[in-house]
């Protein structure tokens, strides 16, 4: 019997010890609000403003941006994507680091290097990329990046990309590029073969 | 004279269903209330790890790791990369070793964290879930800062970490640890020492060491049923020999030893021990570059490499045969988790239906680690 009393009041006790935290906490209410409305306001994104080389450490898992003006085509992203979401086409400039104004193609990149390759095709499909941050290390342009952070200046952060198609995911950063302006510069020998 | 058994009806757990943590089907015999058997069907979350790393290469698999047990990332990247690095015998520096495991013992918390405040849900428990998750939350925020990612990091190389610490960095560890040791009294009031709490998990799903040794259940669930044993302490790796920390255990402060009580105290006092670790890290952590010992190419000599380390859930090995090439021959994942869904049909053998949630709670299983 005094056993089934002893229980009733440790329930009772233990129980109004918990409700005592939670009341606590509900008189802190105002100081220790951690929910945020969404949409209206967001956490701050981490800075990082870091001290070392930016070019160095790209610290943010966004969405990835690719400065096409800067791209040479080496194929090092598509190589570190384990997922295999970057796409790139790539053909032989006949003239290495000249500008190709009618297919918008500029023959230098902003470090300098003079372009060999013309990318008629980089997609990275958004719906595929697992974020690891792999591809942008390898890049000797620094022209692919998530957006934001150390990059807020080339790019604004951009991580609410959501669509209502699919396909809208998918993001062509190559230039149009006409299939016949650049046989003018590429003349297709595989097919002249077959 | 035989047992009078009714009809055993047959009841599906799963596979959507928010108490079995993730995609798994329990196909429970009932005789009445009374669980006759417990099958788990597992499988639904398969994503051919294994097969996988075959194809890609040595740095590719580590986002791939990540996903396995997505509640404690930076373990299951440690534990790979550490793999990885005694086969290729290279030497991380110091200060890459010291931000290992910091930041390992930081995912632990975070990972108990969340297994504790779940549990509390799975008994019905709302109050704790929601404190732990804020402070889980804090956690993530510093893995923000420090490379950028809250769940899938990618930060633990082979042969060093992605990024160094940012500056203040130390000192947001030291705040948060000075925030979050007294909270631990604070969940032990609300919930650990909770009565009710006691009546559903103390004495439940006992399992005895024996039973848990035969079935290779490994880490807190195994310590909860008194057998002390922590790849931390009995294999070190990594320069886990040069702290000072205890291996808690269960001792059946609320019932018999080994169980479900047993089991979410062990990972309670685990945080204490972590924060312990943590400390010594940050006290002696050098200075130096953590992009030392990255190696250009990774490329293995022929070779095989089995390697265990302490992940939150258990032991958490890899083995790794390589045949020269920059690609992995054959990579295995022994997944703590999955010995530990093995054992769950026998320890839940004639309690009731409704306890079947609270013993698999309290195994702290994750399903992308169990299916791979």
């Amino acid at each position: 019997m005094s056993k089934y009393f002893s229980n009733i009041f440790e329930a009772v006790s233990t129980l109004l010890t918990g409700m005592g935290i939670t009341w606590r906490h509900m008189m802190n209410i105002r100081k220790d609000n951690v929910t945020l409305q969404y949409p209206e306001e967001r956490w701050p994104r981490p800075e990082r403003d870091i001290g070392f080389d930016i070019d160095d450490y790209n610290v943010i898992r966004s969405r990835l941006q690719v400065d096409i003006d800067d791209c040479i085509g080496c194929m090092k992203c598509e190589r570190a994507c384990p997922v295999q979401c970057i796409k790139i086409v790539t053909t032989k400039s006949g003239a290495k680091g000249e500008d190709l104004p009618d297919i918008n193609h500029t023959g230098v990149t902003s470090n300098g290097t003079k372009k060999a390759l013309i990318v008629s095709r980089y997609d990275i499909d958004m719906t595929e990329c697992c974020y690891c941050n792999l591809c942008t290390y390898p890049c000797p342009e620094e022209c692919i990046y998530m957006t934001g952070g150390p990059n807020s200046h080339k790019h604004p952060i951009d991580y609410e990309f959501s669509q209502y198609d699919r396909n809208d995911l998918i993001y062509k950063f190559a230039k149009d590029v006409d299939e016949e302006k650049l046989s003018k510069y590429f003349p297709r020998k595989e097919e002249t073969k077959a | 004279m035989g047992v009078v058994h009714g009809d055993l009806m047959t009841l599906n757990i799963g596979p959507q269903h928010p108490s079995t943590h993730g995609v798994l089907r329990l196909k429970v015999k009932t005789d009445g209330e009374i669980i006759s058997e417990v099958e788990p069907i597992i499988g639904y979350l398969h994503r051919c790890f294994e097969k996988h790393c075959e194809n890609v290469s040595y740095e590719q698999v580590i986002p791939y790791t990540d996903r396995c047990d997505y509640i404690a990332a930076m373990n299951n990247n440690f534990g790979y990369a550490v793999t990885v690095e005694e086969l290729m015998e290279i030497k991380v520096p110091e200060r890459v070793e010291y931000i290992r495991v910091i930041v390992a013992e930081l995912n632990r918390i975070a990972s108990h964290l969340l297994a504790l405040g779940a549990y509390g849900l799975d008994v019905g428990a709302f109050t704790p879930f929601l404190y732990m998750f804020r402070d889980r939350e804090r956690i993530l925020d510093l893995f923000e800062t420090l490379c950028g990612a809250r769940l899938l990091y990618n930060y633990i190389w082979v042969g060093g970490v992605s990024h160094d610490l940012p500056p203040g960095f130390i000192d947001a560890v030291y705040s948060f640890l000075d925030y979050f040791e007294p909270k631990i009294e604070e969940y032990n009031e609300l919930l650990t020492y909770n009565k009710i709490f006691i009546e559903r998990t103390g004495d439940v799903g006992v399992m005895p060491p024996e039973v848990a040794v035969s079935y290779g259940v490994t880490g807190p669930n195994l310590r909860g049923s008194g057998v002390k044993w922590d790849i931390r302490k009995n294999e070190p790796y990594s320069i886990y020999d040069k702290f000072d920390f205890d291996i808690p255990v269960g001792a059946g402060k609320m019932g018999t030893v080994g169980d479900c009580w047993d089991r979410y105290y062990v990972r309670m006092v685990e945080m204490k021990e972590s924060v312990k670790i943590t400390r010594q890290a940050l006290k002696g952590i050098p200075t130096g570059d953590v992009h030392q010992a990255l190696p250009k190419k990774i490329r293995p000599p022929q070779g095989s490499i089995y390697k265990r380390t302490e992940s939150p859930r258990g032991d958490l090995a890899y083995y790794i045969v390589s045949d020269g090439s920059p690609i992995p021959y054959r990579l295995k994942m022994r997944s703590p988790a999955f010995t530990a869904l093995s054992v769950l049909g026998e320890i839940s053998q004639g309690w009731m239906m409704s306890d079947v949630l609270v013993i698999l709670g309290s195994l702290d299983i994750v399903l992308g680690e169990i299916d791979r």
